[in-house]
């Protein structure tokens, strides 16, 4: 075109235009919910074992369909809940007649082509009502993403700090350099105690590694922990369902919560998804981590979330995998956490499907950190967004985990965690933070506010640390010898937790006073309008009450 | 970024190719945008004895059915580089392609364990990289670049230096990690695009071969 | 560390030593049937004995056997306590099984049984074990073999059984190491 119209030429240049979008081609998976290469669904029964599954004999099952139908499916249940009629099913998940222990009773009499037979029935809104209903513990709640671009420690320790006060349950962290991951998980544990006691956190790597660092007692739970819906895939990811399997029941064995990762979008990103489509592939991976026994799932697409972002009604597949896995009765830590869009109207389309109906972490991944530090690639909302976020909980009456909080607050505990973390690096005989790097962490709003540490000598000192075979009691000791009892108790009350294993029941988190609050003495109960959580009370006046609202009485 | 808006059509045009369709796209579309590489195939890679060797692998397509980054850089430039890079500490490098996998580990992983010193570079044909060590898991590693559209030629070197900083037993600086949260919204469905081409050229099971330029 | 190992104290011993003690009581029992718990019908239950660390303190101890009240800050500036004295033992496992199961939830509950069996494997042999478990690693005679080390070393039968199954279904899929 020689002449372009103008209209066009503003189009051209909204944010929205610089996202990529793809057409469906489905012969290798570019497609969301719906592929003609899904198979339909099926189940033969012979002895009590599945000898057929969504139209493949046993023969020729792979390791992902043994796991499904040896752990996973309920054979007593499976010929009556595959008799039901796909579209009666749809109808009963957004019935507010049919109470959630039914149909978590019947899900697991269902093959992954089922299921998705299931979810196809219904939109956007009928999977809000359907995951409102299906969460399984009552209080929806949130988790931070705690990172930055230069692996600092006391700013990990700062921001870990002010996630835990602004409310957010569960704090992630992960590495740009692999070897520092024992100190960001360091970081993050004085930290998210300093902030409030009983945030849990982990830090995100390589299994082996991850599972190391938990059994130290760095960590207090687990969650990058992958499942895939191929088996190429699975392998390419160096894993099997087996070994897989027994990393959980290890994690379980150290006293340690755990939940696994997956998401639509990862097998076609690592180019086997077997022409299926992106939800039945993740339809697989919900259901070998149910038979898996690990109380939950972080999915919605996950770090994937280009892919269904870039094809046709591929956010609606994302909250269609989140509803599988509460459907299945799994905690789910339900995405939001990876950027997928330069356009804040979609971004924030995309996160109501979460926040509306309320999940159990809404994020698995609230960027507490400017973007640029957020070392999964960035994350859909980040510290600039807090403000938008609690106004959104403020007029829609929708708790979305966080609460307000005052500067002067975030300040006091800011300080308190990078200090007490320069203790715990003193007494442990970890590189200097100085007094500099201190002040710097509490005000900074991103590492581009710290100086460089010297990463070379921070690296020796973690692997001389890891090989003293330093623990989580060294920890306590050495916050109790200067002068954080508080804290010590707190890094020990987490310890404790691992002792008598309540954690690691279905949802579970702590309050601050080392409550455990999970799926089983809090069930979510809702049956339609007056019923299920309600923002109400003292939790919505302390919502309410953001502090840039006017008060008459005050004028 | 011309480049890659002719990569980014080059690739609708191979889709709509292998969807069978016959649309084209409304402007004119020009051909791959560097010429493939001419490799000579040795046989098949065996484990080096010299240590002072970094073994580079890359995945079956590279150079050959893809022949630049997700940001344009020519293969051979980004081979130029590495190997560069790692003749300026004085090592040498050796070039192999990983048939059995296009995962990056595992393409690093295998050129580690080939590698005369222990370690190894992979490198995918959109950019993304790793330095691996033998004696690691496959999903660890030394230094991982995963965002292939940040990883420019300056990268690409330092790359190549480290590695054989390592190789020499000592312990560089990381390169730094740079991070860009609007990588994935713009780039992440082209790189499934692209990493489905890829593992196309994968054979399952098969040794990786050596390679001279 | 050092100053730790200076003054060993008399409650470190005697922690080592229940430590022992419990290893062995684990090894003679092993199933669920070992751990029978005080109410009727010989199981806990979702509803009246959870959280167990408020619930039941009673019953809550530490895999040497230390009650969780007795982990305090106090003892572990003090020296006194050892990373041992804050693992879970396999017995609270079996009760979170059991609160799992009443709760509706038996896959949890399974995995929580493979766990119990899992806590008298030392760290690093676990880590190693589930190494050992990653595709290609291991040949079908050393899946084997690890599977009757579970069983006989360590009477963790479940895991054993599990182990034999993933060496046939690696074998019959071609993920096994080449012999």
């Amino acid at each position: 075109m020689a002449k372009r119209q103008k209209r066009f030429e503003v189009l051209a240049e909204r944010p929205i235009n610089k996202d990529g979008f793809i057409k469906e081609w489905v012969d290798v998976g570019l497609v969301a919910m719906e592929s003609p290469n899904d198979p339909k669904p099926s189940i033969k029964i012979e002895n009590g074992i599945v000898v057929e599954l969504d139209g493949k004999r046993r023969d020729d099952f792979d390791m992902i369909d043994f796991s499904i139908a040896d752990y996973c499916i309920d054979k007593r249940v499976a010929e009556e809940a595959m008799a039901i009629d796909s579209l009666k099913f749809a109808r009963m998940l957004v019935d507010i007649n049919v109470p959630r222990k039914e149909l978590v009773r019947l899900s697991v009499g269902m093959t992954p082509a089922k299921l998705v037979a299931v979810l196809r029935e219904l939109n956007v809104v009928e999977l809000m009502m359907a995951m409102q209903k299906m969460r399984s513990r009552k209080p929806p709640m949130n988790q931070a993403h705690v990172t930055n671009v230069k692996d600092c420690a006391p700013l990990l320790a700062a921001d870990a700090a002010e996630a835990g006060y602004r409310g957010f349950a569960e704090i992630e962290t992960t590495v740009g350099i692999a070897r520092y991951a024992p100190m960001n998980a360091l970081a993050l544990l004085v930290g998210g105690q300093v902030g409030r006691p009983g945030t849990l956190s982990q830090c995100a790597v390589e299994e082996a590694a991850e599972l190391n660092m938990g059994m130290r007692g760095f960590t207090a739970y687990a969650e990058t922990v992958s499942v895939y819906g191929t088996e190429q895939v699975f392998i390419d990811g160096d894993d099997t369902p087996w070994s897989k399997f027994f990393l959980a029941s290890a994690y379980a064995s150290r006293g340690l919560k755990m939940r696994y990762t997956s998401g639509t979008g990862s097998e076609v990103l690592m180019g086997y998804a077997e022409r299926k489509s992106m939800l039945y592939l993740e339809i697989r991976c919900i259901m070998v981590t149910k038979g898996a026994g690990v109380q939950g799932l972080q999915n919605g697409s996950i770090s994937c979330i280009g892919v269904p972002g870039a094809v046709p009604a591929g956010i609606r597949a994302v909250l269609a995998e989140n509803l599988a896995t509460v459907l299945l009765d799994l905690e789910v830590a339900s995405g939001n956490d990876q950027t997928f869009t330069h356009s804040i109207e979609r971004n924030t389309a995309r996160m109501l499907m979460q926040f509306l109906p309320g999940t159990d972490f809404i994020f698995s991944g609230y960027a507490a950190e400017p973007n640029y530090d957020n070392m999964f690639a960035g994350s859909t909302h980040d510290v600039d967004d807090y403000d938008d976020y609690l106004v959104l909980q403020r007029d829609l009456q929708v708790d979305g985990g966080l609460k307000p909080v005052t500067e002067e607050g975030v300040i006091a505990v800011r300080n308190k965690a990078a200090r007490a973390l320069q203790a715990v690096f003193e007494e442990l005989g970890l590189p200097t933070i100085t007094d500099d790097e201190v002040e710097r962490a509490t005000y900074a709003h991103g590492s581009k506010d710290m100086g460089d540490r010297n990463v070379n000598e921070d690296l020796r000192a973690i692997d001389d640390f890891m090989k003293r075979g330093s623990t989580g009691l060294d920890v306590v000791r050495a916050l109790a010898k200067r002068g954080f009892p508080d804290v010590a108790a707190s890094v020990l009350e987490m310890q404790k937790a691992k002792v008598a294993g309540d954690y690691l029941q279905t949802s579970a988190v702590f309050d601050e006073n080392f409550n455990v609050i999970s799926a089983i003495n809090h069930p979510n109960d809702y049956e339609g309008p007056g019923t299920g959580y309600r923002l109400s009370g003292e939790r919505w006046e302390m919502l309410k009450n953001i502090p840039r609202a006017i008060d008459a009485s005050q004028i | 970024m011309q480049v890659t808006e002719d990569l980014v059509r080059q690739v609708i045009l191979d889709v709509l190719g292998a969807m069978g369709g016959d649309a084209k796209p409304a402007n004119g579309v020009k051909p791959a945008d560097a010429a493939p590489l001419n490799f000579r195939e040795l046989g098949t890679a065996k484990t080096g004895t010299d240590r002072n060797e970094v073994v580079v692998g890359v995945p079956p397509a590279f150079g050959v059915a893809m022949t630049s980054t997700i940001i344009g850089i020519p293969h051979s430039d980004v081979l130029k580089e590495v190997f560069a890079g790692i003749e300026e500490e004085g090592l040498k490098p050796r070039l192999v392609r990983v048939v059995r996998s296009a995962d990056v580990g595992a393409i690093a992983h295998d050129a580690a364990v080939l590698s005369g010193s222990g370690i190894g570079i992979g490198i995918l044909c959109r950019g993304t990289s790793v330095i691996h060590q033998r004696d690691l898991q496959i999903l660890q590693n030394l230094e991982l670049f995963p965002q292939s559209p940040l990883v420019d030629r300056s990268v690409f070197r330092a790359i190549g230096r480290n590695a054989a900083r390592y190789a020499k037993g000592e312990q560089p600086d990381p390169v730094p990690t740079r991070n860009d949260p609007m990588a994935r919204p713009r780039y992440q469905g082209l790189a499934a695009l692209l990493h489905n081409k890829e593992t196309q050229h994968v054979k399952l099971g098969a040794p990786a071969v050596e390679l001279a330029l | 560390m050092a100053d730790v190992m200076n003054d060993i104290s008399p409650d470190v011993i005697e922690a080592a030593v229940k430590r022992v003690l419990s290893t062995l009581n684990g090894g003679n029992g092993g199933s669920s049937a070992a751990y029978a718990a005080p109410s009727s019908s010989g199981k806990l239950d979702a509803k009246t004995d959870y959280p167990l660390a408020k619930k039941r303190p009673d019953l809550v101890k530490s895999a040497t056997g230390l009650p969780i009240d007795e982990i305090t800050v106090d003892k572990v500036v003090a020296g006194k306590l050892a990373f041992d004295d804050i693992r879970i033992r396999p017995e609270t496992l079996e009760y979170q099984a059991q609160i799992a199961e009443s709760g509706g939830r038996p896959h949890v509950s399974s995995n929580l049984r493979r766990a119990a069996e899992l806590t008298r494997i030392p760290d690093t042999r676990v880590l190693e074990m589930y190494v050992a478990l990653r595709p290609y690693r291991s040949t079908k005679a050393e899946l084997m073999a690890m599977a009757d080390e579970l069983e006989n070393k360590y009477q963790a039968k479940i895991c054993a059984k599990f182990v034999r199954e993933a060496a046939q279904v690696y074998e019959k899929r071609g993920r096994l190491k080449e012999a």
